[in-house]
């Protein structure tokens, strides 16, 4: 069940591709975030989990540059980040291939490379041959592909995945969590996915931090956080009721 | 980053007139804000000539092409009912031969800009407002700040070019329209030729008139572009947001046409 392939070796000679420093966050006077710190090295794959409202979202949003941290430090070493949104945000007035196009524009490239460019990546998702298709002729599992292929078009670095399976069937989500680990493979780039969903957290990530109530709560492996004591943990990886993730709420 | 949302207004603010009426000020001074920056952003990256030709084209048609037959059929039946009612007061005083004179006028001053500029704004505002509204609430906005793409470069920058392209082609469309329905009402109802008529016309109309047409044909492109935009650019939530982004971008573009439209009007027309 938990992922196959061997996690990357980091020892302490290796440098974070992210780091991220006691950030705060607070929407008016509602606090998101309390203090979060972590690292995310090349090669790895980072799990953000944590029950809806425990702030892995905004920690997302203000990764990707979409929010401001009030306080606290992000350093980010490579400018080449690719993001996989929940719903896909695909521009649905453009075809698969002006998608991808659109990624690629700040490089200004030739016609002839940025075609092979996007062939490329298409056929790294299976999608060759959808080039002129808009997103409303795609499937669900289709347009998170397509998603995909937008994500990675300039070969990042850092990639980020907002609940990534959300929403799919659980065969369609088993492709995706295999793309991502195939992906994850050929860029070696530092990648955090921000889920809930056992499956894609246990069959991906080579750490899990799980977040609550705007800190981290828990840090380990996919096979520690299934035989962890802490109750935190525990509550979450087997979907219990009770337990310490509910209090302050109900 | 100030972002719209739906309000719910309480109860009790029904009966408190002059908390709406602050309230509404207020939205008004945040909204026209808003499109002064949007306006300067806009500017920013034409004068430095970063507008996609290719997405500007495909815009115009959609604003220009796509509009023509409403714009089209309010242009023909403001000038049959406009004729009409000018042929009759001036046939009451012998004035035949000024139909001309007085429809064009009309047309090329007031009519035309303010038809198109109406057409326009209920055709393309309301649905560039809508659109815009669906990508923030879609992520699609949030997608090209990923990959770092300005939304104002991408989305406004060919929207707004377009609509500056092809706001007077439509107004001077509906005016021709406009000419067209009087000579065929100034020939059925006041039985004057259409020599007549277009000889009328040619005494009357002088050149600052096409001055003050194609003023207010940029100035009601700017208005529609700029307050749907602006509007779609900065409302979230969810499906029911769209359609209050709508109907805003429509009263708010409305509005300020037929403000500016008699302001342009006072400041070219004022009697000295």
């Amino acid at each position: 069940m938990v992922r196959q392939k061997q996690p990357p070796k980091i020892d302490g000679s290796t440098k974070p591709m992210v780091e991220v420093k006691d950030v705060y966050k607070a929407f008016g006077d509602k606090p998101i975030l309390k203090g979060v710190t972590f690292n995310v090295y090349p090669g790895e794959i980072l799990g953000l989990v944590g029950k809806s409202g425990c702030g892995k979202s905004t920690m997302l949003k203000i990764l990707c540059g979409l929010l401001e941290p009030d306080s606290g430090l992000i350093r980010m070493h490579s400018d080449e980040v690719g993001l996989v949104f929940q719903g896909s945000a695909l521009l649905n007035s453009y075809t698969v291939k002006e998608n991808l196009a659109i990624a690629l524009r700040r490089r200004k490239l030739n016609r002839k490379e940025q075609d092979r460019i996007i062939s490329e990546k298409l056929e790294l998702v299976g999608l060759r041959g959808f080039e002129d298709k808009y997103p409303s002729q795609l499937s669900g599992g289709q347009q998170k592909r397509t998603s995909f292929a937008r994500a990675i078009v300039n070969d990042p670095k850092i990639i980020f995945y907002d609940e990534p399976t959300t929403g799919l069937d659980p065969v369609i989500s088993t492709v995706i969590e295999d793309y991502m680990n195939e992906l994850e493979d050929r860029l070696n780039a530092a990648s955090i996915v921000v889920t809930h969903q056992l499956s894609t957290w246990t069959r991906t990530a080579d750490r899990v931090l799980l977040m609550h109530d705007g800190r981290i709560e828990w840090e380990g492996t996919p096979d520690e956080a299934l035989i962890s004591s802490n109750p935190y943990i525990q509550q979450f990886a087997y979907a219990k009721r009770e337990g310490p993730l509910l209090d302050s709420t109900i | 980053m100030w972002v719209m949302v739906s309000s719910v207004r309480s109860r009790n603010s029904i009966f408190r007139p002059i908390d709406i009426m602050v309230e509404q000020f207020g939205k008004a001074c945040q909204l026209l804000g808003q499109c002064l920056i949007l306006l300067f952003h806009t500017l920013k990256y034409i004068i430095r000539g970063e507008i996609d030709w290719r997405e500007t084209w495909r815009q115009s048609y959609k604003i220009g092409v796509e509009s023509c037959i409403v714009v089209s059929l309010t242009a023909l039946f403001t000038g049959f009912a406009m004729s009409l009612q000018i042929s009759r007061e001036l046939v009451l005083f012998g004035a035949d031969t000024a139909i001309g004179g007085v429809v064009s006028l009309a047309l090329v001053r007031e009519i035309g800009p303010i038809t198109a500029g109406i057409m326009v704004a209920g055709r393309v505002g309301s649905s560039v407002a809508a659109e815009l509204t669906t990508m923030m609430i879609t992520e699609q906005i949030d997608a090209l700040k990923v990959m770092r793409v300005d939304p104002v470069q991408f989305l406004v920058v060919p929207r707004f070019v377009a609509a500056m392209l092809m706001m007077p082609a439509l107004t001077v469309y509906a005016m021709a329209l406009g000419l067209i329905a009087g000579i065929f009402i100034a020939y059925t109802a006041a039985n004057v030729p259409a020599a007549t008529f277009l000889d009328s016309v040619k005494q009357t109309i002088l050149d600052r008139d096409f001055g003050t047409h194609f003023l207010k044909a940029w100035t009601n492109a700017v208005l529609i572009i700029v307050i749907s935009c602006a509007i779609g650019l900065r409302t979230r939530g969810g499906a029911e947001d769209v359609g209050i982004a709508t109907t805003r971008t429509i009263v708010w573009t409305m509005t300020m046409l037929f403000v500016c439209n008699y302001i342009i009007t006072a400041v070219t027309y004022a009697p000295r």
